[in-house]
């Protein structure tokens, strides 16, 4: 028997070996994806990082509010700042015709007199605190003026990017107003106590109550930093490895329309041991596959100034959930070439499950973005359980005990698709 | 040529799936050892069916069939073993090319190593193949590529061969060359069930055969025995047309 199957493995190397397309979709579409994808990512966030949302910035207000978030929107890496369009002064006009047409993004406009009216209302709100009147009522009595400021947005501008751009503004607004209010604080303070008059009203700005520190829960000594390259190297890895459902339900089919499954049929050889000789060279693929993958991420990429992919502590690990997407990956293909009734029909069967299982595995978008229905239904894809797996490896620093329940979860996979073409075939065969 | 039947079929019947009419409608034959059997018949007689079943593909709806005294579902290894087949269609790997295909395939009948390899060479030189045969299938004429089909379903020495249309679509030479070989192979005591629809061939090659038209069998016997029942019919051809009623088939 072991002839038999050593024979089939070397025939399946042979016929691999001479299918130049099937080779390329296995090995170099991969990469140059890997290539693209991260390279494409990383560049969308450094173009974000470095040169930052075009934003067109007009300050009526010309105090502490507009010159305060001025100050901290050029601080920030998240947008550039504009106060002129096409050499001339903004206005409220043309900075929302230029953003109109797309040339900003985004606009802020800071109306006359805002600071102004901040301090009002805050000296009015201090002056009620310290004399104990009630606010409520002072306010339905409307001597309190709000502060408008308008934005002025892109309609092609990424919710994600204003969801940002408005926090931004928010904090700057919120520390403006909190200064205002310490400084009038300090003032009506050193009014009511003289002693006191010579203390310091700018201690607001010299003191930072709350800091932030972040740190990544990676169980990690070497401190993985996530970054593009972490994030899409396994994703676009799992990917390519599952798309090995093309070419291997291909083949499968191939041998049904040139007439040899009806010669194998008839000898004196296990159906089931062709199909081991397959899964045997295509795992083998599968594993060829993420080594190059990884090379990509360690080597390749580094040299075009992105980040190496880091590794993680568990080369077992990493072993063990690499064979079993391996195996999930080729019982797949297996599966869909036993299903499929030509080759036509496998190609699109296999890319469209394939998309539909990456997209709901967290592939395109990760699945905590997803809604509830979604994400549960993700849980549901084993791309899905083999990118948790490589996360908690390659980002998480966790090691072969972490990693069971997904190993597990692929392994069962592949035996229920391995079930199902058992099935197919003898209901295929019992005409 | 021994009287000892290595086929029995009794009252085979096969229906398939979502068919309205049997293929096969209850037909029973024997085959002896060492015949040269001719199932002819036109096209949807039932012939292919008929083979298909004597293969172990798939399982008649009813009926009986031995193989050398043993059936399918009990001896399905051993039968497997015995049988060789040379399909209609060249069930050939294209891109690989002839010894790599006969190697493959002489494997999965459980040969491996010299007796293999020389088996191949043997068969290779024969058939006029050796100097082509590291190349790949895919550049070979039709002729060529009928010679490779025929290695691959005796390589292993099969005490029955079944040959469905093995000369179809090839010219004179290779024909001949195949015709001669099949003898060869018979004369070593294989036992060859052979379906076509070239009733010329038929005649010269075939000791017995067997004319089957709509499932069922229409006679049986020597090709000189059918000849001299039809007064008037100068060949098996014109035999075969008269019980077939000349009618085009689909």
């Amino acid at each position: 028997m072991l002839h038999k199957l050593l024979a089939t493995v070397k025939k399946e190397v042979l016929l691999l070996l001479r299918d130049k397309v099937g080779l390329s979709i296995l090995f170099i579409m991969p990469m140059v994806l890997i290539f693209v994808m991260t390279l494409v990512q990383d560049s969308a966030f450094k173009t974000m990082n470095e040169k930052g949302i075009p934003v067109v910035f007009i300050d009526n207000d010309k105090d502490s509010l507009g010159i305060q978030i001025e100050r901290g929107l050029k601080a920030n890496d998240l947008c550039y700042l504009s106060d002129s369009i096409d050499g001339k002064p903004a206005s409220v006009e043309t900075a929302q015709k230029a953003v109109q047409e797309g040339k900003f993004l985004v606009g802020i406009v800071i109306p006359k007199g805002a600071t102004e009216a901040i301090r009002k209302n805050v000296t009015e709100l201090v002056n009620q605190t310290l004399n104990g009147e009630d606010s409520a009522k002072h306010k339905s009595a409307g001597t309190t003026d709000s502060v408008e400021i308008t934005i002025l947005i892109d309609p092609v501008a990424k919710k994600s990017f204003l969801i940002s751009m408005t926090s931004n503004l928010r904090e700057f607004i919120s520390e403006v107003k909190t200064k205002i209010m310490f400084q009038t604080f300090s003032e009506q303070v050193a009014e009511i106590i003289p002693d006191k008059q010579n203390a310091p009203t700018n201690s607001y700005q010299k003191s930072q109550i709350i800091k932030y520190k972040e740190l990544y829960a990676s169980k990690s000594e070497d401190k993985i930093v996530p970054n593009a390259v972490q994030h899409n190297v396994p994703a676009w890895t799992i990917f390519a490895m599952f798309f090995i459902a093309i070419p291997l339900s291909s083949s499968i089919l191939k041998e049904k329309n040139e007439g040899s499954v009806f010669r194998l049929h008839t000898m004196p050889t296990p159906y089931l041991l062709l199909v081991n000789g397959k899964i045997i060279v295509y795992v083998i693929v599968c594993l060829i596959q993420f080594v190059l993958m990884l090379s990509v991420g360690q080597i390749f990429l580094p040299m075009l100034g992105l980040p190496a992919l880091v590794l993680g502590n568990s080369i077992a690990g990493i072993m063990l959930l690499t064979g079993a997407t391996a195996f999930a990956a080729t019982g797949y293909g297996v599966m869909v070439g036993t299903l499929a009734s030509t080759e036509h029909q496998a190609a699109i069967m296999g890319s469209l499950s394939i998309l539909l299982l990456s997209a709901l595995g967290g592939i395109w978008v990760p699945s905590y973005v997803m809604p509830e229905v979604m994400r549960n239904i993700s849980a549901w894809s084993p791309l899905n359980w083999s990118l948790e797996g490589f996360y908690k490896l390659f980002l998480r620093g966790g090691h072969v005990s972490d990693v069971l329940g997904e190993t597990l979860k692929l392994l069962l996979f592949f035996l229920a698709t391995m079930t199902v073409t058992s099935i197919a075939n003898r209901k295929k065969r019992t005409v | 040529m021994s009287n000892t039947p290595i086929i029995e079929i009794e009252q085979l019947t096969k229906t398939f799936r979502h068919a309205t009419e049997p293929a096969v409608k209850g037909i029973s034959f024997a085959i002896n050892r060492n015949e040269i059997f001719g199932l002819l018949g036109p096209n949807g007689a039932g012939k292919t069916t008929t083979i298909s079943i004597l293969c172990g593909l798939f399982p008649p709806t009813s009926g009986k069939v031995m193989i050398n005294g043993q059936d399918f579902q009990t001896h399905s290894t051993e039968i497997r073993q015995m049988i060789g087949i040379v399909p209609q269609d060249i069930a050939l790997y294209p891109t690989l090319n002839a010894r790599e295909n006969l190697e493959f395939y002489g494997s999965m009948y459980g040969l491996y190593g010299r007796e293999l390899r020389n088996s191949i060479n043997d068969w290779l030189n024969k058939l006029g193949l050796t100097d082509a045969a590291k190349r790949k299938l895919s550049t070979y004429s039709g002729g060529m590529k009928r010679r490779v089909n025929l290695i691959a379903g005796v390589l292993h020495k099969p005490s029955i061969l079944f040959l469905d249309e093995p000369t179809v679509g090839v010219d004179v030479h290779s024909r001949n060359v195949i015709i001669q070989h099949l003898k060869e192979i018979n004369a070593q005591g294989t036992t060859i069930i052979y379906t076509s629809h070239h009733m010329e061939e038929a005649e010269t090659f075939c000791t017995r055969v067997s004319i089957i038209d709509q499932g069922k069998i229409l006679t049986q016997g020597t090709p000189a025995e059918l000849i001299n029942n039809h007064p008037g019919a100068p060949n098996l051809e014109t035999v075969f047309l008269n019980l077939t009623k000349r009618k085009l088939r689909d």
